[in-house]
């Protein structure tokens, strides 16, 4: 009974050579090659996944995924015998309008893959892209688009061409990073004092602030109302919230208790007698 | 009580039995541990600065049990390095083919640890010393390794540990380059070395630090080894999984 309900199937042709058995059957290959996918992707999360880089286990995990369904589909296209010639034609002048028309999303796509590739900055990493607002910690580099948790808590999205090609300022790859901060001293100031007392007032109520390399101070420029000094400090490359923030209030507090005046712009105006 | 220890009278490390109420003076910090509840204890540390850290533990016996012990130098301000550089203020100079033993003070904190059901749990930590308590890097701003910074001098022996601040640690260093050397720092992963107390002392498993070459290279290396010893063993708490290798290059 039911073999003379599938040789019915057979009878009944779609298109092209293309039956209702053999969509039948192709349907099947194609649901198996599904439930594979799945099942093979899920093997690979739970056992391999864990020892690989977050984002590879999850760009390995897609390869996989969807490399079985490819292989089921070309498996249901032999199967069934389907001449698929003027399809091809007629997907391939498809193709080429469907390209012009979603040029981004193929550039996006193929600066994806590209990224995946160079790995310009990983998963967790914390970055910043100069000449934007952008600075935060990389999420995730997905097919079309990289997220990006930026430092205020909220999650930017940013296409892949745009992301590929901007500069990329790592914060994560170096074990150090350095803050700096200007501060102005009157001109009637020891400079050297000043130094000092900055130096000491940093040791004392910055505990992130590295021994070594030592702190550096620089003139920075003799200014219109001060001198200015630069102060470059060394910290643990995620601690800069400790440091780079404090750094001007800890110089104006060292230089406020040692009575060094931070002057104001002044100007003397001479006016010429009639 | 333990057999060792005063309730009244703190002075040393050790494991301490607490029935009602008890009073640690550390340099710069004191620790309350009060009763406030059948089952239940309060715990407050302030330091110098007046900063407070309050907790409650709720306990399964009328009683309490802590334990007082020196830890590695990890913690303070945040675990952020397993190295330690220890900055030798006298540096010394070893001669073509020759070793020395020497005992430098190296930075230690405290820990006080839950005893329950034969388990120690971390309660708190605390650096009596928080001012010296610094990082700096060894190697690089790239490729570096970030260390906590000890200045460290030279002592006689294990006595000359200072209670709730340092450590000794013994170092046998050997010269197998063929010229002199002096040796003014010394980098080391500090979690291969185990902490021991006696009293309100503090030492450290030794280090044994070669000079030597490797392929074009001179360096120092630096394993540690176990010491035999009667003193107790500090409690451990961290975890590390891998350690990133130095090879200490020489001035």
């Amino acid at each position: 009974m039911q073999f003379e309900f599938l040789q019915s199937l057979d009878t009944i042709e779609i298109a092209g050579g293309l039956t209702l058995l053999s969509l039948f059957i192709g349907g099947i290959i194609m649901g198996v090659g599904i439930i594979i996918a799945r099942t093979v992707r899920l093997l690979f999360s739970k056992y391999y996944a864990p020892k690989l880089p977050q984002d590879s286990a999850k760009n390995f995990g897609k390869l996989i995924y969807f490399g079985i369904i490819l292989i089921s589909f070309l498996v249901f296209t032999s199967t069934t015998g389907v001449d698929f010639s003027g399809l091809l034609i007629a997907g391939g002048i498809f193709g080429i309008v469907i390209g012009f028309a979603t040029q981004s999303v193929v550039s996006n796509l193929i600066s994806g893959i590209f990224l995946m590739i160079e790995k310009p900055a990983k998963q967790g990493d914390k970055i910043d892209i100069p000449g934007s607002d952008i600075s935060g910690t990389l999420l995730d580099i997905n097919t079309f688009s990289v997220r990006v948790k930026r430092f205020d808590g909220t999650i930017i999205r940013i296409p892949n061409e745009s992301f590929f090609t901007s500069n990329i300022r790592s914060l994560s790859s170096t074990p150090v990073r350095r803050s700096e901060a200007i501060v102005g001293i009157a001109y009637k100031e020891d400079i050297d004092g000043a130094i000092s007392v900055i130096e000491k007032q940093i040791r004392k109520s910055m505990p992130f602030v590295l021994i070594l390399p030592k702190p550096e101070f620089r003139i920075k420029e003799l200014a219109d109302s001060s001198v200015n000094i630069e102060i470059l400090v060394w910290h643990p490359r995620d601690d800069w919230d400790q440091v780079g923030p404090h750094l001007l209030k800890v110089a104006k507090k060292a230089l406020d208790q040692a009575g060094i005046e931070i002057p104001f712009p002044q100007r003397v105006i001479w006016q010429a007698k009639e | 009580m333990s057999d060792t220890n005063s309730e009244s009278s703190f002075s040393n490390y050790g494991i301490y039995t607490i029935k009602d109420n008890i009073e640690f003076l550390l340099p710069n910090v004191t620790i309350k541990i009060e009763k406030i509840g059948d089952h239940v204890f309060s715990y407050l540390r302030r330091d110098a600065e007046d900063n407070i850290v309050k907790k409650i533990i709720p306990t399964s016996s009328s009683e309490l049990t802590i334990e007082l012990s020196p830890i590695r130098p990890l913690n303070y301000p945040a675990r952020r390095a397993v190295h330690v550089y220890l900055d030798l203020e006298t540096p010394i100079f070893l001669s073509e083919g020759s070793a020395a033993s020497v005992f430098v003070l190296c930075p230690i904190e405290i820990g006080i640890f839950l005893v329950h059901e034969g388990h120690k749990d971390s309660l708190d930590w605390i650096d009596c010393e928080p001012l010296n308590s610094r990082f700096c890097l060894y190697g690089s701003p790239e490729s570096g390794t970030l260390c906590k910074h000890a200045s460290s001098e030279i002592v006689e022996s294990y006595d000359d540990s200072i209670p709730f601040i340092n450590g000794v640690l013994k170092i046998d260093i050997k010269n197998d380059l063929d010229k002199g050397l002096t040796i003014s720092k010394i980098v080391f992963p500090i979690t291969d070395n185990s902490v021991y107390y006696k009293n309100s002392k503090a030492i450290f498993d030794s280090l044994k630090a070669v000079l030597k070459k490797k392929l074009t290279l001179e360096i120092l290396d630096v394993n540690s080894e176990s010491i035999e010893t009667d003193w107790v063993k500090s409690p451990t708490y961290e975890r590390v999984e891998s350690i990133k290798r130095v090879d200490m290059g020489v001035d």
